[in-house]
């Protein structure tokens, strides 16, 4: 599960977007929910909240691309860590 | 002996292609190009004109700002990513071109968009062991001429630009009586390269991965020869990998952000300079841009952001200016250079 923190920031892309926030696996970029720059600060978020460090080999888009994807990605770097 | 810029200059071509023009023949509307990239015009070369013409003059209007004769340039270093020809560079037909230019080394750099800090890098090395005193160092691009005007490409064709920027650069034994007001002295460059995102933005054709020819109707066909990009991969890596070599070299050189007066960064996107100023915690107003007037113009943006920020004032004495690139490769870096007093204001 993603923490309020994250989610919050989900649901505030997805007001700012107008855009509805999609389920657990769609995709947050077809949604319109993250672009490119939103991405940026998602990404900059999940370091901070979720208390890990994003490796840049794995700063890539399809890791963000769900809600799904998302957590397996923390439990992954969690799990590396 | 240290390496400083002496000399400034740039070259345009006439022809602004506005929002307005360019947007249909992508399929989208002038305010999405506007909205995505913060350009709103770009200029593009004639038919007639090739990177090298752009290079030629940019490079004497640096020479005339630094009061420096083409005699006396030592070595040419050319940054470009759409050369006259494929084979030779196009440094070899600057230095034709240059009248009085002598047959000095001319090398082309093929190092993307980041291809100024490498140009600098060498300069500054060739300069510091005395192998030359005065070195021309400049991007141009005549990337319009590569462009896929279709709406397949619209995120990379309402990027591009043409244009060329130079710069001088000179050992203290070479600077000449011209008067001016301050030398941007180079002082440290960081470059780093990760090729695993070598295909994220490419220009796959002609090439030698592509099969039994290098260029063919099959690729041509497929596009191969347009450049292609993985927007949010490069996008993302970008601002972070500027904001961490922006910080880093700054560390190295025991100082902080905040004693940086000025940011000259390449300009690739108007908002992916925001949200590098955003992550580096710096006031846009520090952050050197003209993105929205000449597009994303490669190779020379940054040269061109360096004489915009020349040409506005924007050096202060005794402070620091750093230079951002990012580009294909992926390569990226940052230098930092100090502004110094000149000891010729005679004139001033």
């Amino acid at each position: 599960m993603l923490t309020e923190g994250v989610m919050a920031f989900l649901d505030q892309a997805a007001k700012e977007a107008r855009a509805e926030l999609p389920d657990r696996n769609s995709s947050l970029f077809l949604s319109g929910v993250l672009d490119s720059f939103t991405l940026i600060d998602f990404v900059t978020l999940l370091e901070s909240e979720c208390n890990i460090k994003i490796d840049d080999a794995d700063l890539r888009p399809e890791n963000f691309d769900t809600i799904a994807k998302v957590e397996g990605f923390i439990r992954r770097t969690r799990g590396a860590e | 002996m240290s390496c400083f810029i002496t000399g400034y200059g740039s070259a345009l071509p006439q022809r602004v292609v506005t929002n307005a023009e360019l947007a249909p023949m992508l399929g989208v509307t002038p305010d999405w190009i506007e909205a995505n990239s913060g350009i709103r015009e770009r200029r593009w070369v004639e038919a007639d004109q090739a990177a090298s013409d752009l290079a030629v003059a940019a490079v004497r209007d640096a020479l005339s700002d630094a009061g420096t004769r083409a005699e006396e340039v030592d070595y040419l270093i050319a940054c470009t990513l759409s050369p006259d020809y494929q084979v030779p560079g196009i440094a070899p037909i600057v230095q034709r071109k240059l009248e009085g230019c002598r047959y000095v080394p001319a090398i082309d750099l093929r190092a993307g968009c980041a291809a100024i800090l490498y140009g600098l890098q060498l300069a500054r090395g060739l300069i510091e062991s005395r192998a030359a005193s005065t070195v021309v160092c400049f991007g141009a691009e005549a990337q319009s001429k590569g462009l896929d005007l279709h709406s397949r490409s619209a995120d990379l064709s309402m990027l591009f630009g043409d244009g060329a920027g130079a710069v001088v650069l000179s050992s203290e034994e070479k600077l000449t009586d011209k008067a001016r007001e301050y030398l941007v002295r180079v002082d440290d460059i960081l470059i780093e390269t990760d090729g695993s995102f070598a295909e994220d933005l490419i220009v796959r054709a002609p090439g030698t991965a592509n099969g039994a020819r290098w260029l063919d109707a099959e690729q041509l066909a497929a596009g191969w020869h347009h450049g292609s990009m993985q927007g949010r991969t490069v996008i993302l890596q970008a601002v972070r990998k500027l904001a961490d070599a922006a910080l880093r070299i700054a560390e190295r050189n025991g100082i902080s952000l905040d004693e940086i007066d000025v940011v000259i960064p390449h300009q690739a996107n108007a908002n992916l300079l925001r949200s590098m100023a955003k992550q580096l915690s710096i006031s846009e107003e520090r952050v050197v841009t003209n993105v929205d007037r000449f597009g994303n113009t490669s190779c020379a943006s940054a040269f061109l952001a360096l004489w915009q920020a020349h040409l506005e004032r924007r050096f202060r004495v005794g402070s620091y200016a750093q230079f951002l690139a990012f580009g294909a490769g992926f390569t990226w870096g940052a230098s930092l250079c100090t502004v110094r007093e000149s000891t010729n204001r005679r004139a001033l």
